[in-house]
C-alpha cells in the first residue's frame, strides 16, 4: 500500500510562525497510524511568498497544502486521506 | 599564506591581572597583520596599565602609517623611566607580517624569539639601533622571509626565567630550554596550532616552577604561516533568478568546506545540481534542525539560525543543548579563511509585522557577522552580494 507522506515545512517563516510546535507530530502519527504513514521536515516549501504568510505554518499532506497547520488540522488530514484510500 | 596567530597568558601568582599585553590586528584589504607583545614593569594593575599602553600606542602609531621601525624607535626613547628601579617602563615586540612571508621585526628588552622553520632554529641576522637618549637602551631590527610551516615564537621573560633559582635550574628555563621543548612538541605533532602550541608554552613555564605558581607575567605568542583553511558559506537565493545554476555549480565545485544557511538556497542548489536534501522534523532548541545534502559539510535554517550564531559569536555559547548555531559556530571558527556568497532576493514572507518575532535582514546580519569575525577571531573575511 502506498504510504501517505506528512511534510513539514521548516523554514523561517513557518518555523516561527508555529512549525516548532509540530514536531511532536513525529511521536504522535506512528503511535495512531503506525507505519502507514511518512513525516519529513522539509526545507522551506516556498508557500510562504506564493501564497501568504499570514498562512503559515504550511503542511502538505501528500498533495493537499494545509495552511495554519495545527496538529489536529494535520491529523484530520491523515484520516481524511487513509479513509478515501479504503473506500 | 595564511598567518595564523594566537597567544595564551598567565599572570603571576597571586596579581589580578596580567602584567604582559598582548594586541593584534589583521588588516583585510592588504593581507597584513600587525602584533605587539608587551611585558610592564612590576606585576598586577601597574604592570597591567603600562603594557596596555605601550603595546597600544605601537599599533596605533604603526596603523597610522609609520613603518615599526621609525615607531618602535619614537617609543623607545621616550618610554618613561620607573623612579624605582630606574629602568625603562615596558619592554615589547613588534611583528608586522605580510601574507607573502616577510616579517619585519622589532625587539625592545623581551627575551629574543624564536624562529623555527622545518624542524631546526634558525638565527636570523638583525641590526642593533641604540636609543639616542637613553644609554641602557637598543633594539633588535630584523627582516626576515618566512615559508610554509614556518613560526615565529614570542614569550615575555616569564617563560625564559621560570624555575629561577630552583636546584634543578638555578637560571631559569632559559631560551635554550624553550627551543628544546618546541622542537620536541613540533617534531610530535608538525601542524601544531598557534594557539596549542601557545598555551604548551605557558603550560611548560608553569610546570618549571616547583609549585605550579607563575612568579612572573608568562605569555607566549606564536605566529605560524600555513595553507590557509577555507570555507564558503552560500546564504539567501540570488537576485537574478537565471543565475541560479551558474552560482550553484560555482558553491559545489569550489575546494573550500561547505556550509548552506537557508531552506530556499538549499533548495535552488537540490534543484539545479539534483542533489537530494535530507531533513529532521525534530528542532533543537528554538531552531530548526540541520539538514543533509551530499557534498555539502553543513546545512541550516536561514536567518534565525544566523542571528543565533551572531549571538554565539557575541558572548559565547550559553544553551545547553548544541543546536545549529552551535554547529555554524564551530564550521566558522575552525576555518580561517570565510567566504560568505550573499543572494540579495528578499523573501517579503520575512518582514510582515505581524510575525511573532522581527527578523533580521540579511544583508545585515552577514555585515555584522564579517566584523565580528575579522575584529574578535582575527578571520579573513570576504562578503560576495550575488
Amino acid at each position: 500500500m502506498k504510504k501517505t507522506v506528512v511534510k513539514i515545512c521548516m523554514g523561517t517563516t513557518c518555523f516561527v510562525m508555529g512549525a516548532s510546535e509540530l514536531q511532536e507530530l513525529e511521536e504522535i502519527i506512528p503511535k495512531k497510524f503506525g507505519n502507514s504513514v511518512d513525516i519529513q521536515g522539509v526545507t522551506c516549501l516556498d508557500y510562504c511568498s506564493s501564497c501568504s504568510e499570514a498562512q503559515a505554518p504550511y503542511v502538505l499532506v501528500d498533495d493537499e497544502v494545509i495552511n495554519k497547520a495545527t496538529i489536529e488540522k494535520v491529523m484530520e488530514a491523515i484520516e481524511r486521506k487513509l479513509n478515501n484510500g479504503q473506500e | 599564506m595564511f598567518i595564523d596567530i594566537d597567544c595564551a597568558q598567565e599572570k603571576k601568582y597571586n596579581q589580578n591581572t596580567y602584567g604582559d599585553y598582548f594586541l593584534s590586528k589583521r588588516y583585510p584589504q592588504s593581507g597584513d597583520l600587525i602584533a605587539v607583545l608587551s611585558d610592564g614593569l612590576g606585576s598586577g594593575i601597574k604592570a597591567n596599565i603600562l603594557a596596555t599602553m605601550t603595546a597600544t600606542m605601537l599599533l596605533k602609531f604603526v596603523e597610522a602609517g609609520a613603518d615599526i621601525k621609525t615607531a618602535c624607535e619614537v617609543i623607545m626613547n621616550s618610554l618613561p623611566v620607573c623612579k624605582v628601579r630606574k629602568i625603562s617602563y615596558s619592554t615589547f615586540s613588534v611583528a608586522h607580517c605580510s601574507e607573502d612571508g616577510e616579517v619585519r621585526i622589532v625587539e625592545e628588552g623581551n627575551p629574543n624569539f624564536v624562529y623555527i622553520s622545518g624542524n631546526n632554529v634558525v638565527e636570523p641576522p638583525y641590526t642593533v639601533i641604540d636609543s639616542d637618549t637613553f644609554t641602557n637602551r637598543h633594539m633588535r631590527v630584523y627582516k626576515l622571509q618566512l615559508k610554509l610551516g614556518d613560526r615565529l615564537i614570542f614569550c615575555s621573560d616569564g617563560v625564559t626565567q621560570a624555575g629561577l633559582g630552583s636546584p634543578e635550574l638555578k637560571l631559569g628555563l632559559r631560551r635554550s630550554g624553550l627551543i628544546r621543548f618546541l622542537l620536541e612538541k613540533i617534531n610530535d605533532t608538525p601542524d601544531i596550532s598557534s594557539s596549542e602550541l601557545a598555551k604548551f608554552v605557558v603550560r611548560v613555564a608553569l610546570n618549571t616552577e616547583a609549585d605550579r605558581k607563575a612568579k612572573d607575567d608568562t605569555s607566549c605568542c606564536v605566529i605560524y604561516y600555513r595553507e590557509p583553511r577555507r570555507a564558503l558559506i552560500f546564504t539567501g537565493p540570488p537576485y537574478h533568478q537565471e543565475k541560479d545554476n551558474e552560482y550553484a555549480h560555482e558553491f559545489y565545485n569550489s575546494d573550500a568546506k561547505k556550509a548552506i544557511c537557508g531552506g530556499t538556497t538549499a533548495n535552488l542548489i537540490s534543484r539545479e545540481l539534483n542533489i537530494p536534501v535530507y531533513n529532521n522534523v525534530r528542532s533543537v532548541g528554538k531552531l530548526p534542525a540541520v539538514s543533509q545534502m551530499e557534498g555539502v559539510d553543513l546545512v541550516t535554517e536561514g536567518i534565525l539560525t544566523l542571528t543565533k550564531t551572531y549571538e554565539y559569536l557575541e558572548n559565547g555559547f550559553n544553551d545547553k543543548e548544541k543546536n545549529a548555531a552551535y554547529d555554524l559556530m564551530q564550521f566558522l571558527l575552525s576555518s580561517d579563511c570565510i567566504e560568505f556568497m550573499v543572494g540579495a532576493k528578499l523573501n517579503q514572507a520575512h518582514y510582515d509585522p505581524n510575525l511573532p518575532i522581527e527578523i533580521e535582514i540579511r544583508k545585515n546580519i552577514i555585515k555584522k557577522m564579517a566584523k565580528i569575525l575579522e575584529n574578535k577571531y582575527i578571520k579573513k573575511v570576504t562578503v560576495r552580494y550575488i
